[in-house]
């Protein structure tokens, strides 16, 4: 039995900077895991280690997921193995296309019954490609979910939805979106990272691979900042606090707010 | 020559970034101060993530690691602001684990692996600090037993410590020498320690206290090592002590570094942020420039810890040279700050107060320069 955990080489959100027209600029960050990934990592362990499968990592992306570091980072989150595609025609795929290839690479890897991954990465923000690669495999696909667990002939899982938590019993595979506070991710440690370079790492060629053509193109027209709206630009003397904290109630009352 | 940091430094540090993150917040670590109370969670949390385990034989559960990595994550800490917070532990146990017997290595391993402070170091006395042949506690073996007579002071996490590494002089050996004196693992809750508590302005996370050892009886089991070898134990950590100082002070004075720098953006005068002013640029230029060399001196050091290259007057060099420049650091972050960094609710207060604790803490300024001084004579006749 095997568990595939998908995630992404991202960079990392402390490195950007915000450009004055109020875009995210990324080009300078440090890649890592992505943020929200980690959760899937510590979910898949929990997991295997109550079921005895084997947990297998799979990243899709351009030529520069592939170094040492990212093999390193990913395999000391508790994974037994790590399957990769690096080509940098995979560079700014959209999340159709990246779903299409983690598609085939899961049908390649072969006996999986769960994929679990983060529920979006932190760059892009879409949140699309694990339910996008739930109907690439033609498998049950959740999102918002706060915990899995090994049941009877499958998994008990629980997702946190508007309503409250709905608790339900999966049999047959299955792709799951962890929430990004679902659990607890453990820290690697010395062992775990000094572990990590012993473990099996698969680079698969893309040309390989029989991942469909796209059947559709996406071009990114234009992108904006959301409207910075009315700002009163209110400034409340401080010196009296008594005084001040009086204003401020009124201002906010005014302002409809309390 | 390769100064980057391997895969293996990249990942430990950000695992220990994430756990700093979680564990050891700014919040955390003002409130202890303001309490005067030890990162104990903290403690335990480094345990259960592995990291207080670094540089252990792997036959007491330990991960080796080698001396630059050990800097890095102790100059990591002391970067969040936490004086002290990595390190110590592991110098205390090497000294059991080197001379101990399997009693007390099994004692202090579990101790740490709790986040407990196994012991505190008894050696300095109220007429002997930097002369440490001076002490005058005594150690009386007879009978199977040993009795402790003595005052011990400045000793530091002695509250919380379950056992007292006294050094103490045994009285048979007649002589003032640092040869009388040994080394002994004693229960702070044997009958007859007392204790009182300090109060000082710096380490207001790490209580000092005296120590009163008053015809204190244990067995003799409670010896470390050789008896009359406690001095020379004691040394063979103390270059790795002085490295560990060495980086917690690096840490903390780029903390305080960060912070003074991020102010001098934000802070607006005669209608200009501070940092625009060439007297502001000066003082940020030449603390850049100190945090540079006491970084290379602490990795420098630590790669001849690793090579096995005798470090001879090396870590007396490097104590001094980092805590004196730390400290600079700190007092011209605290100047950039203005009256606000004399707010006791700032963070560049109380690194502040902490780094002029290092000045003296593991070995003063002016003994680095008597030990240093002697090694370079040796080396020129």
């Amino acid at each position: 039995m095997t568990i595939v955990v998908a995630y992404k080489w991202a960079p990392n959100p402390q490195d950007a900077a915000v450009r004055s027209d109020g875009t995210v600029d990324f080009t300078r960050a440090k890649s890592t895991i992505s943020e929200y990934d980690p959760v899937a990592f510590e979910l898949a362990r929990r997991v295997a280690d109550s079921t005895g499968a084997q947990v297998v990592g799979v990243t899709v992306g351009d030529a520069s997921i592939d170094t040492s570091l990212a093999r390193k980072a990913a395999l000391s989150r508790g994974l037994d193995r790590l399957v990769i595609v690096a080509d940098d025609r995979l560079a700014g795929a959209d999340s159709t296309r990246i779903a299409a290839v983690l598609a085939t690479v899961v049908r390649w890897i072969g006996d999986v019954d769960l994929v679990l991954a983060g529920e979006s990465s932190v760059d892009v923000t879409e949140g699309q490609v694990a339910m996008t690669l739930a109907g690439q495999l033609g498998w049950l696909g959740l999102n918002a979910v706060s915990s899995v667990s090994a049941s009877d002939g499958g998994y008990a899982i629980e997702r946190d939805v508007p309503s409250g938590t709905v608790s339900m019993v999966v049999t047959g595979p299955a792709v799951l979106a962890a929430s990004a506070d679902a659990v607890l991710p453990r820290v690697p440690g010395m062992k775990d990272i000094l572990g990590a370079a012993k473990k099996p790492v698969e680079v698969l060629s893309l040309d390989t691979l029989d991942v469909p053509s796209a059947q559709v193109t996406l071009t990114t027209v234009s992108t904006s900042r959301p409207a910075a709206g009315n700002r009163h630009r209110v400034i409340i003397d401080g010196s009296d606090p008594t005084a001040a904290a009086a204003e401020l109630v009124g201002a906010l009352r005014a302002a409809k707010v309390l | 020559m390769d100064f980057g940091l391997t895969d293996e430094h990249e990942l430990l540090l950000d695992s220990l970034r994430e756990l700093l993150e979680r564990e050891c917040p700014e919040s955390y670590i003002a409130e202890l101060d303001r309490t005067h109370q030890a990162p104990m969670s903290f403690r335990r949390a480094l345990h259960e993530a592995g990291f207080a385990s670094l540089g252990f034989p792997e036959e007491y559960g330990g991960t080796p690691c080698d001396a630059v990595t050990l800097m890095l994550l102790t100059e990591r800490v002391a970067q969040q602001g936490l004086n002290n917070g990595y390190g110590m532990e592991l110098l205390q146990a090497m000294d059991i684990l080197e001379f101990g017997s399997e009693d007390q290595k099994a004692e202090i391993l579990g101790l740490l692996a709790t986040g407990d402070v196994p012991f505190a170091l008894g050696f300095t006395e109220p007429g002997a600090g930097s002369d440490n042949s001076a002490m005058t506690t005594t150690a009386v073996h007879h009978d199977g037993i040993v009795t402790f007579n003595g005052t011990k002071t400045l000793i530091t996490n002695a509250l919380d410590a379950k056992y007292l590494l006294v050094m103490a002089k045994s009285s048979d050996r007649g002589d003032d020498s640092r040869s009388a004196i040994s080394m002994y693992l004693v229960p702070m809750d044997a009958p007859g320690v007392s204790t009182n508590p300090l109060e000082k302005i710096v380490w207001y996370t790490n209580d000092s206290c005296e120590i009163f050892l008053d015809d204190v009886t244990v067995p003799e089991t409670c010896l470390v090592g050789v008896r009359g070898n406690g001095f020379r134990q004691l040394m063979r950590n103390l270059d790795l002590e002085r490295l560990v100082i060495a980086a917690t002070c690096l840490g903390l004075a780029q903390c305080a570094f960060d912070d003074a720098a991020t102010y001098a953006t934000q802070r607006v005068q005669f209608g200009k942020p501070i940092g625009s002013f060439q007297l502001i640029q000066l003082k940020l230029t030449d603390m850049a420039i100190k945090l540079e060399n006491m970084r290379n001196f602490v990795y420098k050091t630590s790669w001849m810890v690793d090579q096995g290259i005798p470090l001879r007057s090396q870590g007396a060099l490097c104590k001094r040279y980092v805590a004196m420049a730390a400290f600079e650091v700190a007092d011209e972050a605290m100047q950039i700050f203005g009256g606000i960094g004399v707010n006791a609710q700032t963070r560049v207060s109380r690194l502040w107060r902490d780094l002029r604790g290092h000045r003296f803490g593991g070995g003063t300024d002016e003994i680095m320069v008597h030990i240093a001084g002697r090694q370079i004579l040796r080396e020129h006749r």
